[in-house]
């Protein structure tokens, strides 16, 4: 009974993401936008890369999984983002800034020939970056990491990859 | 627009209540909602997903020690919050309708519990809840559920041995649930999404209970349709005539007979703070109380990994059992008010509720195993401790606007030493209830806020108070809140089943 009334549910309409690649708009995941090489809208590319690779220290798949055009696509949404960052008081309007903010801290530290990814996360969550301005690090760290594990494990693949069933009612769509 | 009997604003838990009630009732009702229209197939089993339903309208500013928590407590769009809240009715306890008079703090309710009893029954016959009476030992009186409760699931039993060897007390957690087939809406399947909305309609949300109904008797609904305030009668100030909004970028107006504000405690009382005149103080702020009294419950979650499989994404988001053992004694040693146990919640490993992101001293290398096991063997509850309504906690205009130059809402809530003190004390229980039950790794989440109620609080006296018992605004003929920004006090369960036992109280007053 019950996956019969999973079927009749299946398939609900949702929006695709979008991202432009090879200068074209293409609905895709963001891991996929990713392989593709997207064109970020509001990010850098300096400034995706440096997100892409903090957050692969934090959470390893997170780059793979496509972090940054997940971060890019959700701030070119403006009030419409969905980034957990509104749960954790910045406003959707204000996300951009944010993000942007961390970013450059993020490639100035990593600028450093000696300062791997690694060691620089385990010097935001202590707040102890040499060259830190802006929101917090210990507070990035922790926004990042839970973009991060958004990313890679709150899709159905990411449930996959921990053995969770994933029991959908309505399935998501694999991009947002 | 042409005018109808009555506007209610807000299409969320309180106002479809309304509006369903009073259109059955031959009333000719237009529903003013600020977001946008959903159906049950906007319900996508995503935690990202369910951020599309919340609250996406002006930002709300946050101050003070335990600021109340807008962007996750707020929804918007036909349902209101209520399209993905977790389904946890309980009622409020005798003793919490009385907590000045028992205990020299906050407000008393101008209404007793048994005042509000015929309305929690009527409700939850039509709603449908699932739990026992029985092993419910703390429940105050009432009718029996309609349904048994629902399942217990690995989870639940092996936190219950901890509440066993403590020598507490636990029993199934009563939720708006169905357990079985209810009034032509399926069974719960338990797969823990009730966060991103139950599109089977298993869960009471306001899609599947009174939107039919009030489709069926005529209501109107007018979605992406914000109010900006509401206006008096120039001859006769007592009367308000119309409701001013945007929609598609233009201002409109909506004359009525009667007028409802049931837009969630903070836009509810922004609305009513952006109705003064300039030779007139806002509705019921004769006194200087609008906006004072807000309130949100103090909460918190306990973690735990235990050598037993748990099966965590098993059962429904609220969780499975209740514990009330320390709910009726405010005063007892330790610190101020009541507090209860949601045990055993189906979780997920990311989001804010996620056990990934409750731990975030694991990363790299060492996360991927740590989220595997805990994908088996993590055990979760979440505390709820009381509030105490303080008239300095108030929701005020601030000096930013909108981009439309309304002011924004700007909130200052503060705990007091007590109420932090009996948070602590039941948190370090909990711990130690999830050692006994033989948890190897236990841990705690933040305090956060759970739940906004006050600002536009009900009383006797309009000096302490801005709306009479039946919502009524105080000096005004026709203007009505409804919602828990009416709880003059919060006890320390969920609000909903309250809320729409007052809005089903309110609607027979009205309809007379
Ligand atoms: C994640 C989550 C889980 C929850 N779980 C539980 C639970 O298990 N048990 C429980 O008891 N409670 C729970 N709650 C709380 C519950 O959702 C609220 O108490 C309840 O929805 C409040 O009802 P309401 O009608 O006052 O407001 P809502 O249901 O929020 O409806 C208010 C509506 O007013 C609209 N509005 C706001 N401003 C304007 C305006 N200016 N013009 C027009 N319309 C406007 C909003 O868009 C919204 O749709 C939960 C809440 C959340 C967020
Ligand atoms: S667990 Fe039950 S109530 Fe929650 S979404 Fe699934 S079917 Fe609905």
């Amino acid at each position: 009974m019950g996956l019969s009334r999973r079927k009749v549910l299946a398939g609900g309409g949702t929006a695709l993401g979008t991202f432009l690649i090879g200068g074209r708009w293409v609905d895709a995941s963001p891991k996929t936008a990713r392989e593709l090489g997207f064109t970020p809208q509001v990010l850098t590319a300096a400034e995706c890369e440096a997100l892409e690779v903090t957050g692969d220290a934090l959470v390893p798949g997170a780059l793979k999984a496509g972090l940054a055009p997940y971060i890019d696509s959700q701030l070119a949404l403006g009030s419409g983002s969905k980034l957990i960052a509104k749960y954790l008081g910045v406003d959707p309007l204000g996300q951009k800034g944010f993000y942007r903010a961390i970013a450059d801290n993020l490639i100035i530290n990593l600028a450093h020939p000696d300062t791997t990814a690694e060691q620089l996360t385990g010097s935001m969550a202590s707040d102890s970056v040499s060259e830190w301005a802006g929101p917090p690090a210990s507070y990035a760290f922790f926004v990042l990491r839970a973009d991060a594990l958004d990313v890679t494990y709150g899709t159905p693949e990411g449930f996959a990859a921990l053995n969770i069933p994933y029991s959908a009612h309505i399935q998501p769509e694999t991009s947002w | 627009m042409s005018g109808a009997d009555t506007v209610i604003v807000g299409a969320g838990a309180a106002g479809l209540l309304l509006a369903a009630r009073l259109a059955e009732a031959g009333e000719k009702v237009t529903v003013l909602e600020a977001g946008p229209e959903r159906s049950t197939q906007d319900l996508i089993s995503s935690q990202i997903w369910a951020r599309k339903l919340k609250w996406s309208g002006p930002a709300v500013e946050e101050a003070g020690n335990h600021p109340v928590g807008h962007a996750f407590n707020a929804g918007s769009g036909t349902g209101g919050s209520a399209v993905h809240h977790y389904g946890v009715w309980l009622r409020l306890h005798e003793s919490d309708f009385t907590v000045a008079t028992d205990h020299g703090v906050g407000l008393d309710w101008p209404l007793s519990y048994e005042e509000l009893r015929p309305h929690y029954d009527r409700i939850q016959t039509e709603v449908g809840i699932s739990g026992d009476e029985e092993q419910e030992i703390w429940r105050p009186k009432g009718a029996d559920y309609p349904m048994p409760s629902l399942p217990i699931f690995s989870q639940g039993k092996v936190i219950q041995e901890g509440f066993n060897a403590k020598g507490k007390r636990t029993a199934p957690l009563p939720l708006a649930i169905n357990s079985r087939p209810y009034k032509g809406r399926a069974s719960c399947l338990y797969d823990g999404w009730c966060d991103a909305g139950c599109p089977i309609g298993a869960l009471a949300n306001p899609l599947v209970t009174w939107l039919p109904r009030a489709t069926a008797a005529g209501v109107k609904l007018v979605h992406d349709a914000r109010v900006i305030r509401v206006e008096r009668n120039a001859n006769n100030p007592q009367q308000i005539d119309q409701v001013r909004y945007l929609k598609d970028g233009q201002v409109n107006t909506l004359k009525a007979n009667r007028f409802i504000i049931a837009a969630f405690t903070v836009q509810t009382a922004r609305i009513l703070l952006s109705s003064a005149d300039d030779d007139r103080p806002a509705p019921g702020n004769r006194f200087d109380q609008l906006g004072r009294y807000l309130t949100s419950h103090p909460a918190g979650t306990v973690f735990g990994l235990f050598e037993k499989e748990t099966q965590p994404h098993l059962g429904v988001t609220g969780g499975q059992l209740l514990s009330h053992d320390d709910y009726d004694d405010k005063s007892a040693p330790g610190g101020f008010g009541s507090s209860q146990w949601l045990i055993a919640n189906a979780i997920k490993p990311h989001d804010l509720l996620g056990y990934g992101t409750s731990r975030p001293d694991i990363i790299g290398p060492q996360l991927k195993p740590w989220l595997a096991k805990a994908a088996k063997h993590i055990g979760n509850m979440t505390l709820v401790a009381e509030d105490i309504a303080r008239p300095d906690n108030r929701i005020t205009l601030s000096k930013n606007a909108d981009q439309d130059g309304i002011p924004l809402a700007h909130t200052y809530h503060d705990l007091s030493a007590d109420l932090i003190s009996r948070w602590d004390q039941r948190m370090a229980e909990g711990q130690a209830i999830f050692r006994a039950a033989g948890a190897t790794d236990v841990w705690q989440g933040p305090r956060v806020p759970m739940h906004i109620m006050g600002g536009t609080v009900m009383g006797r006296d309009e000096k302490q108070s801005v709306t009479d018992s039946f919502g009524r605004v105080h000096d005004t003929d026709n203007l009505f809140v409804a919602g828990p920004s009416l709880f003059p006090s919060t006890g320390a369960v969920n609000p909903t089943f309250t809320l729409t036992a007052l809005a089903d109280r309110q609607a027979d007053h009205l309809i007379g």
